[in-house]
């Protein structure tokens, strides 16, 4: 701005009055934007610097990469690793908070024997620890007994594992990510489902062998005790091998035919406590136990009564039908889970 | 790979669901570059990505991509491309950065190389400041920023993008046009992009492959094909009519509507006799300007007008009098 019209704004500011009547011109306001005494006298304009720190420009650079891909294990091993350490970290599969509150309350309560039978060897008594301890009876009992393990625990954390498992892939459309990508449906069934019987595994068979251990440990069995009573955990472990199966199978069976986890879920739970509620009633009402082929739980009860060796309490046939009829059923969710699988799209869903 | 190989070439590939022939003998030569997969709903594009990704088999004919059997090297197949579906394939629960982690592990990439590559291609589509936020949070355009960054984590040499701007708004879309064109020109990769967006098409993709009912209608550079429809647009202040008379005689093709003509432009002369013709009878050239088909264009008249056959530029351009008559009046002589 030159001298000249600092002057001419500076006169116009100093000598114009503005009453209530004067026109409305605008002049004013730049009278009083350009007139100001202070600093125009320098003719320097005053203009506020730029404080704005240097800020972010998005720059789209695109970065090639030359890595090599791993071979199939890895990418199973993926899949593994996505599912079982989602339960305990971030950054993996997100399990609802519900079904991790539900597997650590059942693993708790699933070491209830564990803790009898260390208190009844602090405190030294006997009868406590027939009660409690390690014996034929109780090996069963923690796989197989009814109340509360087959009724509150396991079924209802398998019910909370498989709800989703299959079924949110096909809601979400992230089967799709699994498709696209070098894996094949066997791999993706068979690590899901791997995935799902590793974490109940955690719960059914870790605190068996806990149970087992903390007995040598805490009563200070010799060799000949192990030696005799081996057999028996390793019964009762094979049973529970077979229980975490049926579980799975029964369960993923239903994910792979749903979209939600809720139908899933109340679904395997149907089928377990429904099946042995209404063999219960045709055996109660007509004295026939052969409804208890079609129950999952009692079947897997009887192959573990004849496996661990207890007394059974399936009287009216074999063993082996119960066995049969766990393959058939096995078989027909595993026949219901492949082929819902291998019909899954990728391009839409 | 050399930039004149082919990544997908097939021989008489069909498949066929029962009695439904999805794909009916499709022989495709696709060059390494961008190409635009088009065809209406039911025209076999979903099919035809199925049967080149591996994942069903063919009932006959052959077909490789990226020099890969597609019967037999299908997970080979899969590991070199990367593959951006249409429709959601995300967890909306997990954050954004171990989605796209997770689809590298998928792929066999170490979880520590895939992190750190999940931060460079999410940075790449734009969701570096966004990458921990959970994708159930995310805009329709962040989600599929996501699945592009899925899809690019192992830096494909083939990225195939069902429909990538679908249901985006002007500025998700822009930049997702943008960012598979600068994949293209400064990534140097190749794109595969089946899209009903034809403008978004013909932005990114130089090629194109049109298919219909399982066959395919046409395939080619794009500007090629477009010259099936190429004319000259002027508008003419006085005899109009001897103006068009006048061209017609010297074997000009001419369609008018009003002061408004399209003459077919033939050659580099066009312009010539066009001007020649004016001054001779008295008439203003008031605008002169060359009309080039859109691709939208393109689709309506291979569709509708050149039947269903294989149709390559060459063949195209040999009749183009019915492909310019589908725009035309029918006192004009169009109408098909």
């Amino acid at each position: 701005m030159s001298e000249d019209n600092i002057e001419s704004v500076d006169s116009v500011t100093d000598e114009k009055s503005f009453s209530e009547n004067a026109p409305v011109t605008g002049q004013g306001r730049m009278d009083a934007a350009w007139g100001s005494r202070d600093g125009d006298e320098s003719a320097t304009a005053q203009v506020s610097s730029n404080q704005a720190s240097v800020g972010y420009v998005f720059e789209q650079i695109y970065k090639p990469w030359n890595g090599t891909l791993n071979p199939r294990w890895m990418r199973n091993w993926a899949i593994l690793r996505h599912h079982v350490l989602g339960i305990f970290r971030k950054g993996h599969r997100p399990w609802g908070l519900p079904t991790k509150l539900f597997m650590v309350l059942v693993f708790i309560a699933s070491l209830g024997d564990v803790g009898l039978t260390l208190l009844s060897a602090l405190i030294g008594s006997p009868e406590l620890h027939s009660m409690w301890g390690v014996n034929r009876d109780n090996l069963y009992g923690h796989v197989f007994g009814f109340f509360p393990r087959n009724m509150l625990y396991y079924p209802i954390l398998a019910a909370l594992l498989v709800g989703g498992i299959i079924s949110e892939d096909r809601y979400h459309g992230t089967s799709a990510m699994y498709f696209s990508r070098p894996i094949s449906r066997f791999d993706y069934v068979m690590m899901k489902y791997i995935s799902v019987a590793i974490i109940q595994a955690f719960v059914v068979l870790l605190t068996l062998m806990i149970y087992y251990f903390v007995e040598i440990i805490a009563m200070g069995r010799g060799w000949a005790w192990i030696i005799d009573t081996f057999p028996l955990f390793l019964a009762a472990f094979i049973g529970g091998i077979i229980l975490v199966i049926t579980y799975t199978s029964i369960g993923l069976g239903l994910s792979s035919v749903s979209r939600g986890k809720f139908f899933p879920g109340i679904g395997l739970v149907a089928i377990v406590l429904g099946s042995k509620t209404l063999a219960v009633l045709v055996s109660n009402l007509f004295e026939r136990d052969i409804m208890y082929l079609l129950s999952p739980y009692d079947c897997l009860a009887h192959v573990g009564q004849a496996l661990v060796g207890t007394q059974t309490t399936y009287d009216q046939y074999s063993w082996t039908w119960s066995f049969a009829s766990l393959v058939l059923m096995n078989g027909f969710f595993l026949y219901i889970l492949s082929s819902r699988v291998a019909s899954m799209e990728v391009t839409r869903e | 790979m050399s930039d004149n190989e082919y990544i997908i070439e097939t021989t008489d590939l069909s498949k066929s669901y029962g009695p439904h022939v999805a794909l009916e003998n499709l022989n495709l030569k696709v060059r390494k570059g961008a190409t635009g997969l088009l065809g209406p709903n039911g025209a076999g594009k979903s099919t035809f990505l199925k049967t080149i990704l591996g994942l069903i088999q063919a009932t006959s004919g052959e077909g490789t991509v990226l020099g890969h059997d597609i019967r037999t090297e299908g997970a080979a197949i899969r590991s070199r491309i990367g593959y951006m579906p249409e429709y959601d394939a995300l967890n909306p629960d997990m954050e954004a950065i171990y989605q796209v982690k997770y689809s590298g592990e998928l792929l066999g990439m170490n979880p520590v190389v895939a992190m750190s590559r999940a931060h460079e291609v999410l940075q790449y589509v734009g969701l570096g400041e966004q990458r921990y936020r959970n994708i159930g949070s995310f805009s329709t355009g962040m989600k599929q920023a996501t699945k592009l960054a899925c899809s690019i984590i192992h830096d494909p040499e083939l990225i195939i993008a069902d429909e990538p701007s679908n249901g985006l708004d002007a500025t998700a879309r822009e930049f997702m046009i943008s960012t598979l064109q600068n994949m293209v020109n400064n990534g140097n990769r190749s794109v595969m992009m089946a899209s009903h967006l034809m403008d978004d098409v013909e932005r990114v993709c130089d090629q194109m492959v049109l298919l219909h009912k399982g066959k395919l209608a046409a395939q080619g550079r794009i500007e090629d094909l477009k010259d099936i429809d190429r004319e000259i647009e002027i508008h003419v202040w006085g005899n109009a009519s001897k103006l068009e008379e006048k061209m017609t005689s010297i074997g000009l093709e001419v369609r008018r509507e009003g002061r408004i003509m399209r003459v077919l432009h033939e050659d580099e002369d066009t312009t010539t006799k066009i001007l020649s013709c004016a001054a001779e009878v008295g008439s203003q050239i008031r605008r002169m300007h060359e009309y080039e088909a859109s691709l939208e264009d393109l689709f309506i008249v291979i569709m509708e007008n050149l039947g269903y056959e294989v149709k390559t530029s060459e063949d195209l351009l040999r009749g183009p009098v019915q492909s310019r008559q589908v725009d035309a009046p029918s006192h004009m002589g169009g109408g098909s």
